[in-house]
């Protein structure tokens, strides 16, 4: 009831607010060039613009991004975040303190005191920061209060050194973390799920309360911790869509494409009848078979290359300035087999090239790159396929949320392409 | 000494332990630390060097490497969180650190090769692996594939 009305009075100042800036714009005299930075006008349906390109800190590279909109939950105190990365292979929003403007989003609270987190990347990042409770407008929908965490510029206590143990650096500022946010998107609905949970034997060190200034790693019930938005949309709300269209093996400035939610809800989120549905394993994988050896691979649109296998066991030459990524001296071609837990199998076909040409070509104003690749490990034992943004050009594919149902009842992590 | 630790751990096969060995340390680093893992360890006899398994109740798994002389020459895991690798590398997470920066490679794993090291940390949310190894502990007749 209390969900429908606040629906209907969203629609009410959506529709009003739609009106005034029609309003506006015919009284004529809107400059529109000095506007650049009021927010595009509010997005509507299912469909949010995505664009890659080099990212607020100007130099990341296949970096996808779209603008979110938080507000304080049940209030018109609404902020469009702009550069938000979009992150298949992660669950959740965060965002860096310096972007956000809003200040009083309400803390969650443990055992009486803020919750913070201390979440790890594979690249070895990790950001420090309290949770909070935002509603987040994604499109035309919102999903309510929404816990979302704060990346601390200066964090009122400072992280854990348990934080800091993978190796890799605190992405609490535009020029570390390369964009205002990550917009966690992937196959779950929770960032740890019930691993951090009170049941768990073992509460890994993900959250944190800090009461005079010490912290502790606590468990954190579901409810609490930060989510998959997707999932808590009023509708629309089993997974997403990306759908980005080709570039040129030589590169492109940048791409613009869609991230829309839902996968088979509406008219433009049905998939296409030769596109198939792979199931993954508890993890979000799925395998990727390449010269008859089988490895772990997964999908995602937070990474910025096809990392995958190693210099080594492809016979291929590593830059000698742009260490990890792949410089052949001629483009090569890969094809792998990809199945899904559901034995759901089919060839994919990707090319990688000289990275460092690829870096200096249009003189390296090009940040959509498809033919990008790099090392995933350093041998055949631990090596994987990590599809990331190249695998999506010129490609529709979705995410499917564990938990809520997809195509045909479906109700485990998927991904369709 | 270490012959009749070694046949106890074999011995009885899974003991609770609570902490994890140290690349580069004497295997006996594994009781140093009192806090980490709830877990369980197996010993398994390999030729020329012995693997310490221990899985963790959250699905962590972590694989240690040790040489003849009880050094630990390498680490491999797969975990749900991303295993603490300042603890797992003891002195050698300063040189992995050092290395791990790379300027482009933003969400992909983190892969070291110094002439000492060789350290590959990757995965994602819900799921991360890798591997280290300290080739001068690394023995004479073990391929570093072992360690995965």
């Amino acid at each position: 009831m209390r969900r429908s009305d606040r629906r209907i009075s969203n629609l009410v100042l959506f529709l009003s607010l739609a009106g005034f800036l029609s309003f506006l714009s015919a009284c004529g005299g809107g400059n529109n060039s000095n506007s650049n930075s009021n927010p595009p006008p509010p997005p509507s349906g299912n469909t949010e613009a995505i664009s890659v390109n080099f990212g607020p800190a100007g130099n990341y590279v296949n970096g996808l991004f779209a603008s979110v909109t938080v507000c304080d939950p049940g209030s018109s105190a609404c902020q469009t975040i702009p550069n938000v990365l979009v992150d298949t292979g992660s669950e959740g929003l965060r965002v860096l303190s310096s972007a956000l403007t809003l200040g009083n989003l309400p803390s969650v609270d443990v055992g009486g005191n803020p919750l913070q987190e201390c979440v790890s990347f594979a690249d070895g990042s990790y950001l420090w920061g309290p949770v909070v409770t935002a509603d987040v407008q994604l499109a035309g929908e919102t999903a309510s209060s929404v816990p979302i965490q704060i990346i601390s510029a200066s964090p009122a206590v400072p992280a854990p050194s348990s934080c800091n143990s993978g190796g890799g650096t605190n992405s609490n500022t535009v020029a570390a973390l390369g964009a205002n946010g990550i917009l966690g998107v992937g196959n779950f609905r929770h960032d740890c799920g019930t691993a951090c949970t009170a049941s768990s034997t073992a509460v890994p060190n993900v959250y944190f309360t800090c009461p005079n200034s010490s912290c502790s790693v606590t468990s954190a019930d579901l409810t609490s911790q930060v989510q998959n938005p997707v999932w808590l949309l009023p509708s629309d709300n089993n997974g997403v869509l990306i759908s980005l269209p080709s570039v040129p093996a030589s590169g492109a400035v940048s791409a613009s494409g869609s991230l829309i939610f839902g996968v088979g809800t509406q008219s433009d989120n049905m998939p296409g009848a030769s596109q198939q549905l792979y199931t993954t394993d508890g993890s979000g994988n799925i395998q990727t078979t390449y010269a008859g050896t089988a490895y772990t691979s997964f999908i995602d649109s937070g990474s910025n290359a096809m990392y995958f296998l190693d210099h080594s066991t492809l016979g291929i030459t590593e830059c000698s300035d742009a260490a990890g990524f792949y410089c052949p001296s001629s483009t090569q071609s890969y094809t792998v087999t990809n199945t899904g837990q559901n034995g759901t199998s089919s060839s994919a076909m990707f090319n990688i090239a000289n990275a460092d040409t690829l870096f200096s070509a249009n003189g390296g104003n090009d940040a959509a790159l498809v033919d990008l690749g790099g090392d995933s490990g350093t041998s055949p034992s631990t090596d994987y396929f990590d599809f990331g943004i190249p695998f999506f050009y010129g490609r529709n594919v979705f995410v499917g949320i564990n938990g809520t149902a997809g195509p045909g009842g479906i109700t485990t992590p998927y991904w369709i392409y | 000494m270490r012959k009749i630790i070694l046949g106890l751990l074999a011995g009885c096969a899974i003991l609770p332990v609570s902490g994890w060995a140290v690349l580069g340390q004497y295997q006996n680093s594994i009781t140093l630390d009192q806090q980490r893992m709830h877990g369980s360890v197996k010993e398994m006899a390999r030729q020329g060097y012995s693997i310490q398994k221990i899985v963790a109740p959250d699905g962590a798994v972590v694989r240690e490497y040790v040489n003849p002389d009880g050094v630990v020459f390498g680490v491999a895991w797969q975990a749900p969180t991303l295993p603490n690798l300042e603890q797992l590398l003891g002195d050698y997470f300063i040189e992995f650190q050092q290395a791990a920066r790379s300027s482009k490679r933003r969400g992909g794993p983190l892969v070291v090769r110094t002439r000492d090291l060789i350290v590959a940390s990757g995965g994602h949310m819900r799921w991360f692996q890798g591997r280290a190894i300290a080739l001068k502990s690394l023995p004479k007749n073990v391929s570093q594939e072992v360690v995965r």
